[in-house]
């Protein structure tokens, strides 16, 4: 291969394009939707872990909820019903008897339990725990204070509202003081926690909070289960502290040596599992999706550039006929496939960044204000680059067989075409 | 002189449905460097099938060429193409110009498949556009140049790898009597620098110019005569 002809395939590559513009961005279309899915795409799953990463950092990964229920999916429902419920007794003897731990602190739970405020309701998680539990991330006030012990210890009529609970019923802010109905009990409202959820997560930031003794006012302590939220400290210490509150436990609930666990241990894993299920859609879906673009792309392509070697017969004729070999000519149409590609990638760039930044703007900001930050607002330039190698591929690929085609052409048919 | 062109016994055979078309049957012929053959015969004679097997463009399908003593019938589509880069300047009657490029870029192709920088291929060009009288016209494209000067572009092109030879099929053929006539005095500036040239054509006064006439009739050839005339001219 002689350097002066890749030169002269380039230009004639971008000379053709400039000819039938419209034709060659047209043809790039399939290109351009491949490379903006994976951009977007790629953007997207970087959004997801950027935001997770500080969930997870907030909540702390040294969490472990012990539950009567399994907090991963993919468990027999049934069995899990069967288990006898934890009780408060048994809730607390753990809180006790742990040493390991940096807090071990019992909360009772009601799903759907009613909120009033006004005339507006909401139907929210209702959370009962101790004091204890706003010294942790997950119980942060933003506004206001957690409950005290003497408050614990009173059945106060306090509550402490999630951040999505208060953005529902306080849009404009003001909620410390208000009185909230909580099943029918009025509360005073005394702190706000801090935003800690996203996506899935957004369950957290829809619950209130009141003192355990007070939940056993609103609800009683009947036929429910409680569950008991374990602080190990640090990361490195989760192994010990599960091994000590699973040793407690089996002991309180007299588990027989050798049968498994009445109850499970949730950790911050199980929402690790999920973030990561819901990445691999996110990829299986754009990667399928991007390489049926790329298909129906490299078909359009291939076919532009069988219309461009008919179109151009007698030029192909010329060049042989002046010395141009076999290979020079698939040069020239294998730059001119991939040339056409590159440039459906570029055109991607603007239009990728287009979404990314409206995608962020429109749809995440509104939702999550205050996150919005932890997405980027830019696309990721390696995998465009990636994109764009994968382009020029395509743009190989597609232009193989009529490139093939132009070079194995007779030079006396090809200059008698008309 | 030295011989550059000797075909064999040449025969090219088409296949046109259950019928053959030979297009050239039991050609032979010698061609030294510095003749000026003028080609003649009937259309569907052969003529531009001879031209196209001299020039490398198609092969025979039998008999022997020898180009500059080596075997061309035996050789690879990629060796042709290296010799019609090297060793032939083509000449069309329809002047096969790529449409959107300049002068100055038709000229330099050639040199581009030879492998020469861009700096030489320009002089080169710009050299061989001055020797057809077109310095003036580089940088303008085919479709803004008179018949006459496309032809000249086309030349130029012939010009710029200096080939042994030049084959020029019906170089006039599209332009008209004066034009003709100006491009037939180019192609004797040609010969008289020391260039090879293979020109068909139809007009008599035409050949009268060439060193030797090879008449063509039902792809054989009927007469290869020298032209006492011109022969003494250069
Ligand atoms: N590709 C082809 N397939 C079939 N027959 C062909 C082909 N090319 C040429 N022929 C036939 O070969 C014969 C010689 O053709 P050629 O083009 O060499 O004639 P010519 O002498 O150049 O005629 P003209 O003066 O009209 O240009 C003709 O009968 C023609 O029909
Ligand atoms: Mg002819």
């Amino acid at each position: 291969m002689k350097i002066t002809e890749i030169g002269e395939s380039v230009r004639i590559a971008l000379s053709a394009l400039r000819i039938n513009l419209l034709r060659s961005v047209l043809t790039t279309s399939g290109v351009v939707v491949g490379v903006v899915l994976v951009v977007v795409m790629g953007w997207t799953i970087k959004g997801l872990d950027s935001v997770w990463e500080r969930t997870i950092g907030i909540i702390g990964r040294d969490m472990l909820y012990i539950d009567k229920w399994n907090w991963s999916g993919g468990h027999n429902w049934k069995k899990l019903e069967s288990r006898k419920d934890i009780t408060l007794k048994q809730a607390l003897l753990l809180a006790e008897r742990m040493e390991s731990a940096d807090l071990t602190v019992p909360l009772a739970r009601k799903w759907g339990g009613t909120v009033n405020y006004g005339s507006k309701q909401v139907l929210c998680g209702v959370q009962g725990t101790t004091h204890e539990y706003g010294t942790t991330p997950a119980g942060a006030a933003s506004e206001g204070r957690w409950f005290n012990s003497i408050e614990d210890a009173r059945a106060a009529d306090v509550v402490v509202i999630g951040y999505g609970i208060a953005r529902t019923l306080f849009p404009d802010g003001g909620s410390i003081g208000k009185i909230l109905k909580v099943h029918g009990f009025p509360f005073r409202i005394i702190g706000v926690v801090e935003k800690r959820g996203f996506l899935f997560m957004d369950f957290i930031d829809n619950q209130v909070f009141i003192p355990l003794s007070s939940f056993q006012k609103a609800y009683g302590f009947f036929d429910r289960s409680f569950s008991v939220a374990i602080k190990a400290g640090s990361e490195q210490l989760l192994n010990i502290v599960r091994d000590e509150a699973v040793g407690h436990m089996r002991e309180i609930r007299n588990v027989p040596p050798g049968r498994e666990d009445d109850f499970s241990v949730n950790e911050m894993e199980a929402f690790d599992q999920q973030v990561s299920t819901i990445r691999t859609v996110i990829w299986i879906v754009g990667i399928g999706l991007t390489v049926l673009a790329f298909i129906v792309g490299s078909i359009g392509i291939m076919n532009i550039m069988f219309v461009s070697v008919t179109e151009r017969t007698r030029e192909i004729g010329i060049r042989k006929a002046i010395g141009a070999r076999k290979r020079s000519i698939l040069l020239q149409f294998l730059v001119e496939s991939s040339t056409l590609c590159v440039i459906g990638a570029l055109i991607a760039m603007p239009i990728s960044q287009v979404i990314v930044a409206a995608a962020r703007s429109i749809l995440i900001g509104p939702l999550e204000q205050d996150w919005v930050s932890v997405v980027s607002p830019f696309i990721q330039i390696d995998l465009l680059l990636i994109a764009v190698g994968v382009s020029i591929v395509v743009g190989l690929l597609a232009g193989l067989i009529p490139a093939r085609r132009a070079s194995a052409l007779d030079p006396v048919d090809a200059l008698r075409f008309e | 002189m030295a011989e550059i062109i000797d075909i064999r016994h040449i025969a090219k055979i088409y296949e046109m449905g259950d019928e053959d078309v030979h297009a050239l049957e039991d050609v032979t012929l010698t061609i030294k460097q510095n003749e000026y053959i003028a080609v003649m015969g009937p259309s569907g004679s052969g003529k531009s099938t001879l031209m196209n097997m001299l020039g490398c463009l198609d092969t025979p399908t039998s008999g022997t060429y020898l180009f500059k003593g080596e075997n061309v019938s035996e050789m690879s589509d990629d060796d042709l193409a290296e010799i019609r880069n090297r060793e032939i300047g083509f000449v069309f009657q329809t002047f096969n110009l790529l449409p959107r490029a300049t002068s100055l870029h038709n000229v330099e192709l050639p040199l581009v498949y030879s492998g020469i920088r861009s700096k030489e291929r320009i002089a080169r060009a710009e050299e061989a556009l001055r020797q057809v009288g077109l310095s003036d016209r580089m940088d303008h494209k085919p479709n803004e140049l008179s018949g006459g000067q496309r032809q000249r572009v086309a030349i130029a092109r012939a010009l710029v790898t200096h080939p042994s030879i030049i084959l020029a099929d019906e170089p006039t053929g599209n332009l008209d009597t004066k034009t003709g006539q100006d491009i037939m005095a180019l192609f004797m500036d040609l010969w008289h620098a020391g260039n090879t040239v293979i020109l068909v054509t139809h007009e008599e006064e035409v050949a009268q110019h060439a060193n030797r006439i090879v008449r063509l009739r039902d792809g054989r050839i009927e007469s290869d005569t020298v032209n006492e005339f011109t022969n003494s001219v250069p």
